[in-house]
This record gives structure tokens, sequence and C-alpha cells, in this order.
């Protein structure tokens, strides 16, 4: 074998993926051959090198990840079976109108959940409707979880100087009033369930609040979630002038395909533009078939001229 | 080498792992939980070796381990669930380096929770030992491997990164970005030489 053609397989031989019989003719050329032995000692070096580059994961990262995914999981009504219209929906749908709007507040969640607390505890204390007590454990940071039991109440597990859980019937406008905060705290499955738990049809504060934390919150499942609690909304001139502006700046492609398909439900020509220009921009084969794919029914060019 | 994933790198069959898949088809989702605790360590080095960002390794894992959940039904087992899962995670890897090679965004530091360290830390605890010709010379190769690397084809960086740090074969390589094993060996092949190309004259 002349150099140039083990030069060639080197890398191949220094990563064990010849056949025996090429690796068997590369070794005898090397045991003769001092200037190609040098090039695998260069490549065992820079794999040395290469090799002592890989990153450890952080610490947190990975139990992080799982909670992402947990929470997504929990929370993602188009991934797992629906979820029966409960007391709890039935009454968003009732009382929404009476919600008063956090949309655009970014207060710590302690100080509002213990607003809100006091407000609970003052109007519904001891009249049988909501009660709180103490929690025994201490050190919570954030809003640790919201969730719906078997009989309808609503829980949600906050912050505050010492811990407490707040437990009251789905006909609590504070109950709403904690949701909406704990929509706006950093705790990505307290937000999944929040977001499960809103009804943006009934209001548009509720509605607002969505379409405000679509662009900027950093979970994807909390983004998807969004999408679909504002599918029946999809007709909404609001809703689509937003989901336009998100599809041109969101790094997820599921959150892309999701709002392409979104806009799709109905025939605007307002988009065209923006479609035009997402297809010239769009790096996902899927996002961009589909996105060609909604051109080509509105009889629309897939450039831009 | 991917060691979380109960030893079914490249595997055609396991039966743990297919039992688990069918459970998770039926609608189990402890099998599910299970599953993705098999691999998720090897997703999650895989996405932080390349994007070197714990956020943009957070969301690729979450958006892989979704499109697995929503798209189990259609796994037929006519590859390991390793090839089909990793299939998934590099076109989503892929996206995020061709979106970096446009913004030319990537940075020389890597975000941590305890603030930004140089992309190259495990080099730092010996340099601080080392003398100061030693440390300025680690310092230049560091930069000099990520220029290398910063250079590659997000394809060429891919099959290396799998070929190297995460060991795996080029066949299975060639199976999970839907091409060749011969197309893979010669990404294989243009990565090393551009590498050495780049870092000659330090290795």
């Amino acid at each position: 074998m002349t150099c140039d053609a083990v030069g060639k397989l080197i890398p191949l031989y220094f990563y064990g993926e010849l056949p025996s019989e090429e690796e068997d003719r590369v070794e005898a050329h090397l045991h003769e051959c001092a200037e190609c032995t040098r090039e695998l000692d260069r490549l065992s070096a820079l794999g040395e090198a290469l090799s002592r580059r890989q990153v450890e994961i952080p610490a947190k990262l990975l139990e992080d990840c799982r909670a992402d995914l947990n929470a997504a999981l929990a929370g993602g009504a188009s991934l797992l079976k629906p979820r029966a219209k409960g007391p709890w929906t039935l009454f968003l749908e009732a009382v929404a109108s009476s919600i008063s709007s956090f949309s655009s507040l970014r207060i710590p969640v302690g100080a509002l959940a213990m607003l809100a607390l006091g407000f609970v505890a003052a109007r519904y204390s001891g009249a049988g409707r909501t009660w709180w007590r103490p929690a025994d454990d201490n050190g919570f940071a954030t809003v640790r979880s919201v969730q719906r039991d078997a009989s309808g109440n609503v829980q949600i597990s906050y912050n505050e100087v010492s811990p407490r859980l707040v437990s009251g019937p789905a006909n609590s406008p504070e109950i709403q009033k904690l949701l909406l905060a704990a929509f706006h705290q950093n705790n990505s499955e307290a937000r999944m369930d929040s977001v499960a738990l809103l009804n943006p049809q009934a209001d548009t504060e509720g509605r607002d609040a969505l379409l405000g934390d679509l662009a900027i919150d950093s979970n994807v499942g909390v983004r998807l979630r969004i999408l679909d609690k504002l599918t029946p909304l999809a007709s909404d001139p609001e809703v689509r002038k937003k989901l336009a502006g998100v599809l041109q700046t969101d790094d997820s492609a599921a959150v892309r395909l999701r709002i392409v398909d979104l806009l799709m439900t109905q025939h605007d020509e307002s988009l065209v533009g923006v479609m035009q220009s997402q297809v010239q921009r769009e790096d996902n084969s899927g996002v961009r078939q589909k996105l060609q794919k909604a051109l080509k029914d509105m009889n629309a060019s897939q450039g831009i001229f | 080498m991917a060691q979380d994933a109960a030893g079914a790198v490249g595997a055609r069959m396991n039966p743990q792992v297919d039992s688990l898949i069918r459970a998770a088809q039926r609608g189990d989702q402890d099998a599910f939980e299970q599953l993705v605790r098999m691999y998720d360590q090897s997703v999650l080095r895989l996405a932080m070796n390349l994007l070197r960002s714990p956020e943009d390794a957070r969301d690729v894992y979450q958006e892989a381990f979704l499109r697995v959940f929503r798209n189990l039904q259609t796994f037929r087992f006519d590859c390991s669930f390793h090839t089909w899962l990793y299939r998934i995670v590099t076109n989503i890897c892929l996206d995020q380096l061709r979106k970096r090679k446009v913004r030319k965004e990537e940075s020389a530091v890597v975000e941590t929770a305890d603030g930004n360290i140089d992309r190259m830390e495990a080099f730092e605890e010996e340099a601080a030992h080392a003398d100061p010709e030693r440390t300025a010379w680690n310092r230049q190769l560091r930069q000099r491997i990520e220029n290398a690397l910063g250079d590659l084809t997000p394809r060429e960086r891919m099959v290396f990164e799998l070929r190297h740090y995460q060991g795996l074969r080029l066949r299975n390589i060639g199976e999970m970005l839907g091409t060749t094993e011969e197309a893979a060996k010669n990404c294989l092949f243009r990565a090393t030489q551009k590498m050495r190309v780049v870092l000659g004259d330090f290795i």
C-alpha cells in the first residue's frame, strides 16, 4: 500500500472501522513506514486532546430536564387521553369574567400568594368553603405544584414565610388568582398545571396572559400547552397576529409546527407574507413543508418578490 | 460510549427495552418513564457536548422525548429503539447546529447555573498546576480545538461527536442520520482531516 492510500485509512483504522483484511494491510504498512506511524500518533494525540474536552452534565440539569418532561406529559392534553370536563373547567367557564388580570405582573409569587391567602382566609375561614392550614415542612422557595384532586378541589402548594397549603372548592375566584400567580413564576411544572386550568376562551385577560407567555416562556412543554389552550381561539385576530409573530421567532420546531397547524385552520390571506418569509428562512423540513402546503392551499407563491 | 442505555447501543433486540416499549405503546406511563431513564443521560450528554449550553440541551431533551412520546405508536421494531431515538435527537441537534452556523453565535463559553465558564473547563484544573508556559500553550490548544470543531459542517460535527464521544459504530451512525456507512466514513475522514490541518502544529 502507498502512504497516500494508508493516509486515507488512518482515521478509520484509529477508530477501528476497517474490515479486518484492510486493517491487516494498514498495520503491515505502519510497521515499515515511520512517517505514517507518526501520522497515527498525531491522530491519537488529537483524539486524546479532544476527549479531555467533553463537558460534564451540570448537577441539576438532568433532574430539571426530567421535571420538565414530567410536567409536559402530565399537562399535555394532546399527549394523553383528553380529560373529561370537570368541575374546575365548568367553574372557570362560569366565573372567568370576574377574574382580575395579573397578566402584566411579574411580582414575587410569595408576596402575591400571601395577599391572596389573606384574602381567602379572611373571606372563607370558618365558612366551611375554603380552608387553610400551615404545612409541616419548611423551606419552599416557589410554587411547588398545582393540582386538582378527585373531589374537584384545587390544591396549590406555594411560597410563604412558612409553607402553607391552600385547598378550596373549584368555585373560588381566589384559587384562580393563585393559578395566575403560579403561571408567572419559575417552576415550569406549576406553570404547566396552571395553563391546563386556565380558560382563555372565557376571559381576554387570561387569553392575553397566555399570549404574553407564549413568546417568552423558556419551556417548550409550557409553550406547546399554551398552544393547545389557544386552539379554540385560533380564529381570533389578536391570537392569530401573536401566533404569526411567535412563528418567526420561536426556536422550537415543534412549537412552529403547531402554530402553522393553528394558523391553517382558517383561510387568511393577510398571513401570506409572513408565511412566505418563514418558508425562506425555515430550516426544519417538516415545518417548511407544512408552510409550503399552506401557501399552496391559498394559491400563493412560495417566494418573495 | 453511551453507558446508560442498558447496553442497548446498536442492538437490534433487547427484551427488556422491547417490553417497556410495548407497555408504553399500550399507554403505560411508568414504562415510558423507565424507557426515558434508560436513555436520557446519553441524550443529554450528546446535546450538552454539541451545543455547550444547558438551556439548549434542556430544550433538546424535552423536544426529543416529547416527540418520542407522540410517535411511539409508529415504532415498529424494524430498527433498535436506540437508533430510532437517536434519529430524533440528532435531527433536533442538527437543526440547532445549523441555526448557529447561520447566526455565528456559538460563543467561547459554556453557560452554567453558576455563571459562564470556559468551554474547556476540563483543562483548567490541570492548567492551574502547570507552569505558565504550559498553561498558555493549553489555552491556545483549547482555542484551536474550538475553532477546528466550529469549522466542521453540522453533519461532520455530528458524525464526529457520535463516533468519538458516544462511541457509536459508523454503520449505526449512518442509519441514524439517514445515510450510508460509506457517507458516514467520509464525514469522519473529512472531520479528522480538518482538525489535523487546524491543529497541525499543536499535535
